[in-house]
């Protein structure tokens, strides 16, 4: 048995958006990955998938139950050290690529280094090999704007592989790609898994994206299914 | 290098921001320059009025001509308790001001300074003058030998040897004196005696009662310059002369003017340079105002990079950067066009021996890190807010 990565148990969140609109969007999950995993969370839309996925990538804290990321319990962690344990320990892809439009594919890379910590020589060359690794050694030096969609995802791909994290979190990786670019995209996580042993929860409601995940686990009001 | 990305965004924002801080720092530049000129000139005028006790006919300014100071009353004053020696002197302008053509000037007007080069008067903070060229007068000096500042040199093309026509009269230039960067620049200095005929040829009142013998050339002084003995109290001496001429003279002691000096230049420094702060303030506002629309514009960004671990400290440290070099640039502009304005200026006017400016480098360092520091400080609260942003309403922007 491969050690546990993430171990999250009787997550709980509740949105207060008025005095009269209380919204429980978490209502006691419990979710565990393990080192290689290559998971799916999915569910209907409003299931409390997003939410969940904040809480695991450190976005957000929950009002109750417990979350460790690789033996270390996140639920006790004053929020001043967050940011370095979302630098060094999650990766996050996002649906919309979410560049820093104004730095090259290099740059956008290396700047996750750079919160990871890591000595500039280093992360520029790491940063280099990623992007080689993914196809885009001749576009290093492009904009975010001068990429195509699957493009702009494999340098988020690679931001999110920079320092070498304990889990990526993948929020509709391909929510935005057209279906040959999304198997594509699909493919580099499947390899990055199976060759790397790089461990992915991604969230989707696209059902071949969950279907090309070894395990899935089902959200439906806020609960698990 | 992401900073001026971040910049040129938005080309005609950033443009009108650097331009608050340019207004406000060239204002700076060309009042901060203007006050160090007069505090110069100030400081110079100090060193020479506090080197001597200066008495001057009661009704009369310092360097005015409003009224003459009798030999007889010079003679007493040179024997009062503690004065080691005296000299008359008499000043009055080059050239008489036109009156169809009234100017308003800030520097020293071209100045004839007649003094008693016989006496062995010196001014104890002032004894000698470096010369650009040739001698200053001295007891050997001829009635018809001058001795030009550089204003007057650079104005009228003087140099030892030439001929310099004052007031229909020819003398000769014997010295040329370095720039001392106040009073003297302007002042064509001579014996005492021609200048006492010149102050009477150039005033028909005083002209009748000498050429009715009612008024002795030699009583025509516009001030005494006295010297203590060493070891006597300068102010005790300046009180003593009061004590026995004070209805007739002004007794200026060395250390009250030097009191009454630093207090008119710290209330015009005050004013000049308050008046400079109030344009800096309005530039500080415009880019407290580009920070925070550029940040709100930008929360997306500052999600991205709070979820991929940015400290809030970096992104605070980020933006302040970022206002900090508008600030920098806005600084150099108004700086360079500063120093422009103040240039042409002082080349214009310094025939005239009014340059109203002084450029320090030291200076110019200093307004070009204050400027830095101006938009560090403008950009600190728009760059806590910015660090202050929950990643989850920045990242549901998204």
């Amino acid at each position: 048995m491969n050690k546990i990565v993430v171990e999250a148990k009787g997550i709980e969140k509740t949105y207060k958006m008025s005095k009269t609109n209380i919204v429980k969007a978490l209502c006691g999950v419990n979710i565990e990955v393990r080192e290689g995993d290559f998971s799916a969370i999915i569910g209907p839309s409003g299931c409390g998938k997003s939410t969940l996925m904040h809480i695991l990538g450190l976005l957000d804290r929950p009002d109750a139950g417990t979350l460790e990321i690789d033996g270390i319990d996140m639920t006790k962690l004053p929020e001043k050290k967050a940011f370095r344990m979302r630098a060094k320990k999650i990766g996050f892809i996002f649906q919309g690529f979410n560049l820093i439009p104004t730095l090259t594919a290099l740059e956008n890379v290396v700047l996750a280094g750079r919160y990871g910590g890591m000595k500039k020589s280093v992360r520029i060359n790491q940063a280099k090999e990623l992007l080689k690794m993914l196809g885009l050694g001749d576009r290093m030096n492009h904009k975010p704007s001068e990429l195509s969609g699957g493009q702009q995802q494999r340098v988020a791909i690679a931001r999110a592989l920079m320092n070498d994290p304990a889990i990526i979190l993948a929020d509709e990786p391909t929510g935005e790609l057209d279906s040959k670019t999304s198997m594509e995209i699909m493919d580099i996580l499947k390899k990055l898994n199976r060759n790397e042993n790089k461990t992915f929860l991604i969230v989707t409601h696209n059902m071949e994206v969950a279907q090309a995940c070894k395990k899935i686990i089902k959200l439906r009001d806020g609960k698990n299914a | 290098m992401e900073i001026l990305r971040n910049m040129w965004r938005r080309k005609f924002r950033t443009f009108l921001t650097i331009f608050g801080i340019v207004i406000g720092i060239f204002a700076f530049t060309v009042m901060g320059s203007m006050a160090l000129k007069l505090n110069k000139m100030i400081s110079g005028g100090k060193k020479y009025v506090t080197g001597q006790i200066t008495v001057s006919p009661k009704g009369s300014s310092y360097d005015s001509t409003g009224g003459t100071l009798p030999l007889d009353t010079i003679n007493k004053i040179a024997k009062v308790d503690g004065v080691q020696n005296v000299a008359a002197m008499v000043s009055l302008l080059v050239t008489d001001p036109d009156p169809d053509n009234a100017s308003v000037s800030m520097g020293q007007s071209p100045t004839i300074y007649g003094a008693d080069n016989s006496s062995d008067f010196k001014n104890r903070n002032w004894e000698t003058m470096d010369m650009r060229e040739g001698k200053m007068l001295d007891k050997n000096s001829t009635d018809d030998e001058i001795v030009v500042g550089i204003n007057i040199a650079t104005d009228q093309k003087l140099h030892t040897g030439d001929t310099y026509k004052i007031r229909g009269r020819d003398f000769k230039v014997v010295g040329v004196v370095a720039k001392t960067m106040t009073g003297p620049d302007s002042y064509v200095f001579m014996n005492i005696k021609p200048a006492r005929e010149l102050l009477i040829a150039s005033n028909p009142f005083m002209k009748s009662l000498n050429d009715s013998g009612k008024l002795k050339t030699e009583d025509v002084n516009s001030s005494v310059a006295v010297a203590w003995k060493d070891g006597a109290d300068s102010e005790k001496v300046a009180a003593a002369i009061k004590d026995q001429f004070g209805k007739d003279v002004t007794v200026m002691s060395p250390v009250k003017m030097g009191e009454l000096i630093d207090k008119a230049s710290a209330t015009f420094n005050a004013i000049i340079l308050g008046s400079a702060m109030l344009a800096l303030i309005v530039g500080l506002f415009s880019i407290v105002n580009t920070m925070v629309m550029s940040i709100s514009e930008r929360t997306k960004e500052i999600g991205i990079k709070k979820a991929i671990g940015a400290s809030p400290s970096s992104i605070a440290w980020e933006y302040t950067l970022e206002a900090g070099f508008i600030g920098l640039v806005g600084g150099a502009i108004g700086m360079g066009l500063g120093v422009l304005a103040a240039t042409l200026v002082n080349n214009k006017m310094a025939a005239k021996g009014a340059e109203i400016f002084l450029i320090q480098t030291n200076f110019l360092l200093g307004v070009i890190i204050f400027s830095f520091i101006v938009g560090i400080i403008a950009g600190v609260i728009p760059a806590i807010r910015a660090s202050r942003l929950k990643v989850v309403e920045a990242i549901r922007e998204l």
